[in-house]
C-alpha cells in the first residue's frame, strides 16, 4: 500500500535530522528529570549511628535485679485476631501441619512424632489427642507462603527471620505469627570463613564478605561488625539466595575475603581450600541465633490446648532423647524425612543446642537474660533498620507469646528441665587471654567522675558534694546493655576488660601505678555491674589496666576523649 | 457458536464451506484494528476485576490474604518506595543490559552453529546429542556450575543468561535453514553455485525471517531466567528485588516488578515486530 502514497513531506537526511532532534529532546528531558526517572535512591554509603546501638532501650537506673519476670499478660499486648480463621483443619483427623527444614534441632519434635507422618504412637496422639504431620519445606519463603496461605499451622525460623517475615504477616491478623517456644541455640551450626589474612572481625574493613541476604548470615555478620565498631558500609557485601551459593561464591571467587554460611561447609572450605580459616561460629556465639517456630493466631486462639500440647510434646521429646537408645532412633526416624542416611544427620549433633525448659523460662520469662526473646528481638531489629531491611518494626510483645511457658512453670510439669546450659568458666589471666587475637573488640565509653571508678557515680555540686538521684554519666545503663548483649550473644566465649586512662597528668607528678591501678578499678567496676545486672559468670571476665600507655588513636594519641575508654574483647574460647 | 465456525466435514481448503464463513468466529478473518486492541483489553480488564474483587475489603475479609496477594490499590501505592527507594528503572537498566548481553554472546556462538548444523547433516548429527541433552537439562542445576567458572560478578550472570539462550536458539536455528525448501538448492546447483555461494545466497537468505522469527521469541526467554541468573552477588537486577521482597516484603513489589517485567517485555517485543517489518516487509504479505 505505502508505494501508493504521493511523495510527500520531508527528504531522507531531513527525516534522519527530525528523529535526532526528537531522540535529543527526550534525551534531554531525561537527564533533567533525572532524579525522577531513575532515581539514585539511599543506597551508597550510609552511615550507622552507632551510639544508637546502645539506645535501643531506655535507660534502666535501678537495674541490680538478676531475675526480673514480665508482669504483663501476653494477650494484652498481642494484636486481637479479627474475622474468621483461614487455615485448613479437619476436626476429626486433628492433625497439625508442622513444617521443618533440614536441621539438627527439630530432632526432639521428630523424636517426640516418633517420625515425619502423623503417628498414632507419638507423644502428641498419646498424651495429647492430635497428631503432627511433619513436612520438609526446606526454603524459608515457601515456608512461609504456606503459612500465609493457611496450608500451615506452623512456620520454622530463626528469631531474625521472624523479625523480617512479622510485618508483611502480620498485615492478616489471623497470620500474625506467635512464637510460643524456642528449639534451639544454633551452636556452631553458622560461621564465618575468611581468608588468611584476615585475624579479627576489624580486619574486614574494606574487604569483601558473601551471604545468603535476609537469612542468619546477614544478622550474624552485620551484628558482629557494628559490635566491632565498624560501619556496614565500610564493608563490601555480596549477596545470594542462599548460604550454600555463598559458601560456592567464596570458594570460586578470590576476590571474596570472607563468607559466611552453614555447617557442613564452613568446617570444609578450610580443610579443602588452602589459606582459609574459620574466623568465629555459633560455637562462640552461641546465644545469638534462636531457631523457633509460630503458630498462626488464628489457629492459637482457636486450638490453645494444642498448642500446649505441640509445647509440652516437644518438651518430652526432649527428655526421651537422654536415652541413648531412643536417640539412635530418633536419628534414624529424621533420616528417612530428610532422604538422609542416619551417619549424616548425627554428624549435624553439634550444630545446634536443644533449649530445655528451663532455657526456654528464661529466653522467655527473664527480663534480665542478657540473651532473652526481647534482646535479641531488638537486637535483630536495630540491625536490620540500620540496614534499611525493616521500616517500622514489630514490637517484641507482639510477636512473643510467653503463656505456655508460664503456665507450664506454674504446673511445675517440666520442673526437672533445668537451665543447665551455662558455660564453666576457670579464673583466667588477661596475659594468658590475650596470648591470641580476639574475635573483635568492642570500644565503650563511660564517663567516670574524676578519680572514680564507680560507673554508677551520681553528679556533684560545685562544692563537690553528691546531687542524690542523678549519674555522671547518665546513658552508663545503655552502655552496660550494649555490652551485655554482645557478652551473652558470646556465651561460650571468654571476655577481656580492659581499662585505659587519659594522659592528661603526664609528666605532671602522676605516677603510671596509680594510673594504670586506676584504669584497672574502671574495667573492674564495669565488669561487677555487668556480673551484678546480667547474672554473669565472674570467671568469664578478665580485667586488665593499661593506664595511659595505649592512646586510642595511635595518630592522635592526645585527643584525651578518646583514650578514657574501656575495650571489650571477645576471645574464642579455646584460648583459655 | 463454536460449532458452526470449526466446520466439522471435510473440504477442499481453497474453498471454505458456507458454515465457514458465518457466525461470530470465522477463520482467519480479516479484523480491524480498533477491534484487535479492543478484544485484546477484554481479558486483561477482566483479570483485574477479578484481583479487585478477591482482594476487596478488610484483611481478613478478603477472599485472598495480603499476606499472599495485596490489592491492586496497594499494589499501586507501593509504587514510588520501589520508584525512589530500591532504584526501580536503574535495576531494569541493569537487568536489561544483562539480558541484551547474554543474548548477543549467544546469537554469536548459537547462530554458526545453527547455520551449519542446518546446512551440514554430518555437523548437524554431531551437535544433536548435545541440543537435545540441553533442550531437557533443568538449568537452574547450571548455577553453581557457572559460579566455579565464571566467579561471582557480572561475568556469571551474562554466561549463565548465555547459555540459556543458546539452548534455546540453536535448534530454532537449525530447523529456520532446515526448512528452506529443496527446489531452491536444485536450482543453485544447476546454476553452478558452489558450497559457499550455496549456504551464503541461498540457505541464509531464505532462512532469515525464521531466524529472525527465533531471535525474536528466544529474546523473551531471557526474562525468564532473570530470577536464576541474579540469585548470586543478587545486589542489583529486577531479578534481585524480587528474591529479597520474597524474604522481607513487601509483597507488593514482587507483583509490580512482575507487571515491569511484562511491560518491558511487551515492548522489547513490540521494536523486535517493527524492525522485523523494516527489514523482511514481503514476509508480512504473505498473509
Amino acid at each position: 500500500m505505502e508505494e501508493q502514497q504521493p511523495k510527500v513531506g520531508p527528504t531522507a537526511l531531513g527525516k534522519l535530522v527530525l528523529f535526532l532532534f526528537v531522540l535529543a529532546c527526550i534525551g534531554g528531558a531525561a537527564w533533567y528529570f533525572r532524579d525522577l526517572v531513575a532515581p539514585g535512591g539511599r543506597g551508597g554509603a550510609k552511615q550507622v549511628n552507632l551510639d544508637e546501638f546502645k539506645k535501643v532501650e531506655a535507660p534502666d537506673t535501678k537495674g541490680v535485679t538478676t531475675v526480673s519476670e514480665y508482669k504483663y499478660v501476653p494477650g494484652e499486648k498481642l494484636p486481637p485476631v479479627k474475622g474468621v480463621s483461614a487455615y485448613k483443619w479437619d476436626a476429626q483427623q486433628k492433625v497439625v501441619s508442622f513444617p521443618i527444614n533440614v536441621w539438627i534441632g527439630w530432632l526432639p519434635i521428630v523424636a517426640a512424632n516418633h517420625g515425619f507422618a502423623p503417628s498414632a504412637d507419638s507423644v502428641f496422639a498419646k498424651k495429647h489427642g492430635f497428631k503432627v504431620n511433619l513436612k520438609l519445606i526446606d526454603d524459608p519463603v515457601v515456608a512461609r507462603d504456606a503459612f500465609a496461605a493457611g496450608d500451615s499451622h506452623v512456620l520454622w525460623g530463626t528469631l531474625d527471620m521472624m523479625v523480617l517475615f512479622a510485618p508483611d504477616l502480620m498485615k492478616d491478623s489471623r497470620s500474625a505469627p506467635r512464637v510460643l517456644q524456642q528449639i534451639d541455640w544454633s551452636s556452631g551450626g553458622d560461621g564465618i570463613v575468611v581468608r588468611g589474612n584476615i585475624h579479627g572481625v576489624s580486619d574486614l574493613k574494606g574487604k569483601t564478605v558473601v551471604y545468603a541476604q535476609n537469612s542468619p548470615s546477614q544478622y550474624f555478620i552485620n551484628n558482629l561488625l557494628l559490635n566491632a565498631g565498624i560501619q556496614p558500609s565500610q564493608v563490601k557485601h555480596k549477596f545470594t539466595a542462599t548460604a550454600f551459593e555463598a559458601a560456592a561464591a567464596f570458594v570460586a571467587d578470590k576476590s571474596i575475603d570472607g563468607c559466611v554460611s552453614w555447617a557442613p561447609d564452613i568446617y570444609n572450605i578450610p580443610d579443602k581450600v588452602k589459606g582459609t580459616r574459620v574466623l568465629t561460629t555459633t560455637a562462640e556465639a552461641n546465644k545469638l541465633i534462636a531457631d523457633v517456630w509460630a503458630v498462626r493466631a488464628d489457629f492459637a486462639k482457636d486450638h490453645p490446648d494444642i498448642v500446649k500440647g505441640l509445647v509440652s510434646g516437644i518438651f518430652e521429646g526432649m527428655d526421651q532423647l537422654k536415652d541413648a537408645t531412643f536417640r539412635e532412633k530418633a536419628y534414624q526416624w529424621m533420616a528417612e524425612g530428610y532422604g538422609m542416611q542416619a551417619d549424616q544427620v548425627r554428624a549435624m549433633a553439634n550444630d545446634a543446642h536443644s533449649t530445655n525448659f528451663g532455657e526456654n523460662k528464661a529466653f522467655f520469662l527473664n527480663a534480665n537474660d542478657p540473651a532473652n526473646f526481647e534482646r535479641t528481638w531488638k537486637n535483630v531489629t536495630f540491625v536490620y533498620r540500620e540496614l534499611g531491611l525493616v521500616d517500622t518494626p514489630t514490637r517484641f510483645d507482639e510477636v512473643m507469646d510467653f503463656s505456655v511457658v508460664q503456665d507450664l512453670d506454674k504446673a511445675g510439669t517440666f520442673a526437672s528441665q533445668k537451665d543447665e546450659s551455662r558455660t564453666a568458666f576457670a579464673p583466667t589471666s588477661y596475659k594468658k587471654v590475650s596470648a591470641e587475637s580476639p574475635i573483635l573488640t568492642q570500644t565503650i565509653r563511660i564517663n567516670f567522675y574524676p578519680n572514680s571508678a564507680n560507673v554508677f557515680e551520681p553528679q556533684h555540686d560545685e562544692n563537690g558534694k553528691v546531687v542524690a538521684n542523678t549519674l555522671y554519666d547518665p546513658s552508663v545503663s545503655a552502655t552496660l546493655e550494649k555490652v551485655a548483649r554482645l557478652v551473652g550473644q558470646y556465651e561460650r566465649a571468654v571476655v577481656a576488660v580492659v581499662g585505659h586512662t587519659d594522659s592528661s597528668m603526664k609528666g605532671k607528678g602522676t605516677r603510671f601505678e596509680d594510673v594504670k591501678q586506676l584504669s584497672s578499678d574502671r574495667a573492674e567496676a564495669v565488669k561487677q555491674a555487668l556480673v551484678k545486672k546480667y547474672n554473669f559468670d565472674p570467671n568469664k571476665f578478665t580485667v586488665e589496666g593499661k593506664g595511659w600507655d595505649e592512646p586510642a588513636n595511635p595518630d592522635d594519641p592526645m585527643n584525651q576523649a578518646l583514650n578514657r575508654r574501656v575495650e571489650i574483647s571477645v576471645y574464642p574460647p579455646e584460648a583459655k | 457458536m463454536t460449532t458452526t465456525a470449526a466446520g466439522g466435514s471435510p473440504s477442499p481448503r481453497r474453498e471454505p464451506a458456507p458454515s465457514a464463513e458465518a457466525g461470530l468466529l470465522r477463520i482467519r478473518e480479516p479484523i480491524p484494528a480498533w477491534q484487535s486492541w479492543l478484544l485484546g483489553i477484554v481479558p486483561v480488564a477482566v483479570l483485574l476485576l477479578v484481583w479487585f474483587g478477591a482482594t476487596l475489603g478488610d484483611a481478613e475479609a478478603r477472599l485472598i490474604s495480603p499476606t499472599i496477594l495485596p490489592s491492586p490499590a496497594e499494589v499501586v501505592a507501593s509504587l514510588p518506595q520501589l520508584w525512589f527507594e530500591r532504584e526501580l528503572t536503574r535495576n531494569i537498566g541493569v537487568s536489561f543490559l544483562r539480558v541484551v548481553e547474554g543474548f548477543a554472546l549467544a546469537v554469536a556462538v548459537a547462530f554458526p552453529l545453527g547455520v551449519f548444523m542446518g546446512a551440514f547433516t554430518k555437523v548437524k548429527s554431531a551437535f544433536t546429542p548435545l541440543t537435545v541433552f540441553g533442550a531437557y537439562l533443568p538449568i537452574p542445576t547450571l548455577v553453581p556450575l557457572t559460579l566455579s567458572l565464571f566467579g561471582t560478578g557480572e561475568m556469571q550472570k551474562v554466561m549463565f543468561l548465555a547459555l540459556a539462550f543458546s539452548i534455546y536458539l540453536v535448534p530454532l536455528f537449525v530447523a529456520a535453514v532446515d526448512a528452506v525448501d529443496d527446489t531452491y538448492l536444485k536450482t543453485a546447483y544447476t546454476l553452478g553455485a558452489s558450497k559457499g555461494q550455496t549456504v551464503g545466497r541461498v540457505l541464509l537468505p531464505i532462512s532469515w525471517p525464521d531466524i529472525y522469527q527465533a531471535m525474536r521469541l528466544g529474546f523473551g526467554v531471557g526474562w525468564s531466567y532473570i530470577l536464576l541468573a541474579e540469585m548470586v552477588d543478587m545486589g542489583r537486577g529486577l531479578g534481585g528485588i524480587i528474591l529479597s521482597s520474597q524474604r522481607r516484603g513487601p509483597r507488593e513489589h514482587i507483583y509490580l516488578v512482575l507487571v515491569f517485567i511484562v511491560l518491558v517485555a511487551f515492548l522489547t517485543d513490540r521494536l523486535w515486530a517493527a524492525v522485523g517489518r523494516w527489514l523482511f516487509p514481503y514476509r508480512e504479505e504473505k498473509r
